[in-house]
């Protein structure tokens, strides 16, 4: 899934290059990273957001 | 104070290039020189650093737009949570004890919290410097330095994306939590769908313990976990005849003072008479002070000092004291008779008993150390006999017992985690420990090495506390009452 995530990046640096008209595809492309990115995260700490720690 | 749009277009462009210089470059490169491969979650941390990047590119090329200023605060937010759950992980462990590389002498987890963190002064810093017009009037073009920074963030993805597809695999696979190095046979690349196996969801994840609760149990002896237990019978009943401030959850007996210590699940510590009618002492100690103290849940006499113990493992030693300073011990009780004095208040270290409750305690004078012994959880279903020095309340010898030659299991599922022990005492050499499940007495030697008899003791309602006095145990129930049983000596 990481690879999927930097290919999206890479998609949207390539529309930033060479297609700046489209801004909001380009933007929205950010916005569905940044949840991967995020959800993988989750995934990752087995959605557990708080370490193993006093409160 | 307010700089130039070429001058704030080549300040951000450089910030650009250096963030991807930074992790997000550099990992590729020793990747590729040293098989480094971050685990699934340095892989979301080096992927927000290039989102924050890709922000930058958009700023670069559109200008400072509100929602770019926004994003690249969120993602930066975000970042510096990831890098400190990230970081507990390995932060508290013992000298050495890491994860992966270090640079500079500083883990990459570490490193991304820092860099988290100066992206936020830096946003904070260019936005200081931004003219009030600033995305109004914003040329498209990149200018040189911009250019470069496209160039470098677009190989810096392109190698990440060749490592993440060598190390993780395309999708659905994902990055593993121990990380397998990178390299180019493709006969070695390990890809991994494990991260996806949540069986739950949870917040807390392994430290969702509850509190214990004995109310649940079942106290019927004839469904443990073992068979063919002998009876112990209950020769006769005696009762705390005082006013308690809440549930009685523990009690000892001293045979050189003749006195009883009481606790209660508010706090409360007693020290009684013989015949437990009289109160000699009395505090409420504050929960809420200093140390959290949940509700009390051991009690054992250490000579002339008390020892209470929570359920949270932390501990108290209290001393008798007729010319008690009522005023300066105002600080640790919420209520006092005045002749009571704090020694110390502190925490049980444990590493096996750890995220683990405890509801009993009982001290071993001959080696001057205190047994703790774990009761069950949703989370952890295990049963560990902690002993801990009085010195410092550190961790001698932690056991999961386990079942001499004589007992048995009623089938392979059944195993000593089923008890909850509710009240140890030492008497003869002997660990003495009652469940409140399954109405049993378990029998062990002082180390906890082994349980090698038990007993069913028919008649309990979910008891509370364990005392020995002379010959005999008595088991202390939440109502104040005590049944007392011949305290059996088996032959080990």
């Amino acid at each position: 899934m990481e690879f999927l995530n930097f290919l999206l990046i890479l998609w949207a640096a390539w529309l930033l290059w060479r297609h700046p008209e489209r801004e909001r595809l380009a933007f929205g492309i950010l916005v569905v990273s940044c949840v991967l990115m995020a959800l993988l995260f989750l995934v990752g700490t087995r959605t557990s957001l708080v370490p193993g720690v006093n409160l | 104070m307010a700089v130039s749009q070429d001058r704030l277009r080549t300040i951000l462009a450089w910030v650009v290039i250096a963030l991807m210089a930074g992790p997000p470059g550099v990992s590729v490169v020793l990747g590729v020189m040293y098989g480094e491969s971050p685990c699934v979650l340095c892989w979301a941390q080096r992927t927000s650093m290039i989102l924050i990047g890709l922000v930058g590119l958009f700023i670069l090329r559109y200008g400072p737009r509100p929602r770019y200023l926004g994003m690249a605060v969120l993602l930066a937010t975000w970042g510096v949570f990831m890098a400190l759950r990230h970081s507990a992980l390995h932060l508290a462990r013992d000298i050495g004890q890491g994860f992966a590389g270090t640079y500079f002498g500083i883990h990459t987890y570490t490193w991304s919290g820092i860099i988290h963190v100066s992206v936020l002064v830096v946003i904070g810093a260019l936005m200081f410097l931004l003219r009030e017009d600033a995305a109004l009037n914003w040329g498209r073009d990149l200018a040189r330095t911009g250019r470069v920074a496209m160039r470098l963030f677009a190989a810096v993805v392109a190698g990440n994306a060749l490592q993440a597809f060598a190390t993780t695999g395309p999708p659905p696979f994902v990055g593993q939590a121990d990380p397998v190095r990178f390299s180019f046979n493709p006969r070695r690349w390990v890809w991994s769908l494990d991260e996806w196996g949540l069986d739950r969801i949870s917040l807390r994840g392994a430290w969702t313990v509850p509190g214990p609760d004995v109310a649940p149990v079942d106290p019927d002896p004839t469904h443990g976990p073992l068979a063919g237990l002998p009876t112990l019978p209950i020769s006769t009943w005696e009762r705390v005849g005082v006013t308690l401030n809440g549930t009685l959850t523990d009690l000892a007996w001293d045979a050189a003072s003749r006195r009883f210590l009481a606790v209660t699940d508010r706090h409360g510590v007693y020290v009684l008479d013989s015949t437990m009618s009289r109160v000699f002492h009395y505090v409420v100690l504050d929960p809420g002070f200093s140390i959290d103290l949940t509700p009390l849940a051991g009690a054992a006499f250490l000579g002339d000092t008390l020892a209470v113990l929570a359920t949270n493992k932390s501990i108290v030693l209290l001393r008798p004291d007729p010319g008690a300073d009522a005023d300066r011990e105002w600080r640790h009780f919420v209520t006092t008779d005045g002749t009571v004095s704090e020694l110390r208040l502190g925490r049980v270290a444990t590493v096996r008993a750890r995220q683990m409750f405890v509801m009993s305690l009982a001290y071993d004078p001959a080696a001057d150390e205190l047994i703790a012994v774990t009761v069950p959880s949703p989370r952890h279903q295990r049963l560990v006999v902690a002993r801990f020095s009085r010195a410092d309340f550190l961790p001698v010898s932690e056991r999961v017992p386990m079942l001499a030659p004589g007992l048995t299991a009623r089938d392979s599922t059944r195993t000593l985690a089923d008890y909850m022990v509710t009240g140890a005492v030492v008497a003869d050499g002997l660990l003495y420990a009652i469940s409140a499940a399954y109405s049993t007495l378990l029998v062990m030697d002082v180390e906890g090495r082994a349980v090698f008899a038990a007993y069913a003791v028919p008649g309990l309602e979910r008891p509370t506390g364990l005392a020995a006095r002379g010959t005999t145990l008595l088991v202390a129930l939440a109502d104040g009452r005590v049944a007392v049983v011949e305290r059996p000596a088996p032959i080990r």
